[in-house]
């Protein structure tokens, strides 16, 4: 049998009150009980306490239903939406950091892939332009349409006794040769240069014979600095 | 719906954290009523407490790393930052301000709807503001005592750990404030007898 021990009125002053909560410990509620049960001022305070505590709960019944203004979950979502737009641009300047350097790479390549396929054309449709430099001189001869456009100036030149053409089947032909083989063309060549290696382009046509030659501008230099 | 319910809440802070409204809806419409409450009951007055609840949450949004998930709940968190604000309202103004914004506010306190005669509503009225003036005038450290413990109805322990304090004081704090309460409101409850006594 559990043996309780007597409770003084001090000690259920203190602890007394604590009887009816349901955290209080067993023991101490028994003797709390047992106090009051022969101590007219102890139960006294007891009837009070539990009819404060009466009270209490009819206020906390009374305020449980109270929230927070609806006001302050607009704020809140304010605030929330403030600082999401806010983040935004950051993420956007973020992205437009990678975004132009990508942009202006591209734009690069698209820039010489386009700058090399007007190369690739410009050699492709050569004999037009030198058609263009005869039809523009319909009175001169072909020798000395190539006299007058010297093949130094790094444009093809026609052969003298080739037509021109707007065959898309020519080739060109590089190579490294001395330029006075350039003679057997019929290209007129100074004497003393005759020595000199060149390399030249030579525009083949579906024939496999030469229409045209072309000298390397850095040949051209070397040659000159030579 | 249900979903966003059944989602851990450092989960929803997170995404709250990110700009997702509706997760940030979710954890303040589970925490504002109780915060606001305890606030409401310490402060005693609605424009206070309104002014805690909203900077606690607005200190969760700009300063979500303040919440850390291994050392506890969300919800103590949020308690134990609104108890430090509301300590600091407390120790802003003067107790005897409180206690006239409270007579001012007096709108904050809604009558429940039960089924009494106007003149028992009147005396139960009576009575209940009574009660609620007898909280607000306890020192503030009784009054949480009072207001976490038997309001809030948490356990010696849960109060403690609100309060950062232990549990031995939290008994002592509560034995005060009711000893204060009691003494209050017996003098109000003999208060009309001795006026009515003298009468005679």
């Amino acid at each position: 049998m559990k043996v309780v021990a007597m409770m003084k009125c001090e000690e259920f002053e203190l602890l007394g009150l604590d009887m009816d909560r349901a955290d209080a410990q067993p023991e101490e509620a028994a003797a709390a009980a047992e106090h009051a049960a022969s101590c007219p001022r102890c139960i006294a305070l007891l009837e009070s306490w539990r009819e404060l505590k009466q009270d209490l709960r009819v206020l906390q019944e009374v305020t449980r239903l109270e929230s927070a203004p609806a006001r302050i979950e607009m704020r809140l979502r304010q605030e929330l939406r403030t600082r999401r737009e806010a983040r935004v641009p950051r993420r956007t300047v973020r992205l437009v950091s990678w975004a132009l350097p990508a942009a202006a790479a591209l734009a690069a390549a698209i820039g010489w892939i386009h700058w090399h396929n007007q190369v690739s054309t410009q050699v492709n449709t050569a004999p037009p332009q030198i058609a263009a430099v005869t039809q523009s001189h319909p009175d001169l001869s072909a020798e000395s349409v190539l006299l007058a456009a010297d093949y130094d100036t790094g444009d093809f030149t026609q052969l003298p006794g080739s037509m021109p053409t707007a065959s898309s089947e020519e080739a060109i032909l590089q190579a490294r040769v001395q330029r006075g083989a350039l003679m057997q063309f019929g290209l007129p060549v100074a004497p003393e240069q005759a020595a000199d290696w060149v390399d030249v382009d030579f525009l083949v046509g579906e024939d496999g014979q030469p229409l045209a030659v072309r000298l390397h501008q850095d040949s051209q230099s070397e040659a000159v600095t030579q | 719906m249900m979903k966003i319910l059944d989602e851990k809440e450092p989960a929803l802070l997170k995404r709250a954290v990110r700009g997702d409204e509706q997760a940030f809806l979710t954890l303040y419409q589970k925490h504002q009523g109780p915060l606001y409450r305890y606030a409401l009951r310490m402060t005693g007055s609605p424009w206070a407490a309104e002014e805690v609840v909203q900077e606690v949450f607005l200190l969760l949004i700009r300063e979500p790393q303040k919440f850390q998930p291994d050392r506890g709940e969300l919800g103590a968190f949020l308690f134990g930052v609104t108890r430090n604000r509301v300590m600091k309202h407390l120790e802003r103004l003067p107790r005897e301000d409180s206690l006239d914004e409270i007579n001012d506010n007096g709108t904050a306190w809604r009558e429940p709807q039960d089924p009494l005669t106007p003149i028992m509503i009147a005396e139960k009225s009576e009575r209940i503001e009574q009660v609620r003036e007898a909280v607000f005038e306890l020192p503030a450290e009784f009054r949480e005592a009072v207001v976490l413990c038997e309001l809030e109805e948490m356990s010696y322990e849960e109060a403690a750990r609100t309060c950062g304090c232990p549990v031995g004081t939290i008994r002592s704090r509560l034995h005060r404030g009711r000893a204060l309460l009691l003494a209050k409101l017996e003098l109000l409850r003999d208060a009309p007898r001795r006026a009515s006594a003298g009468a005679r």
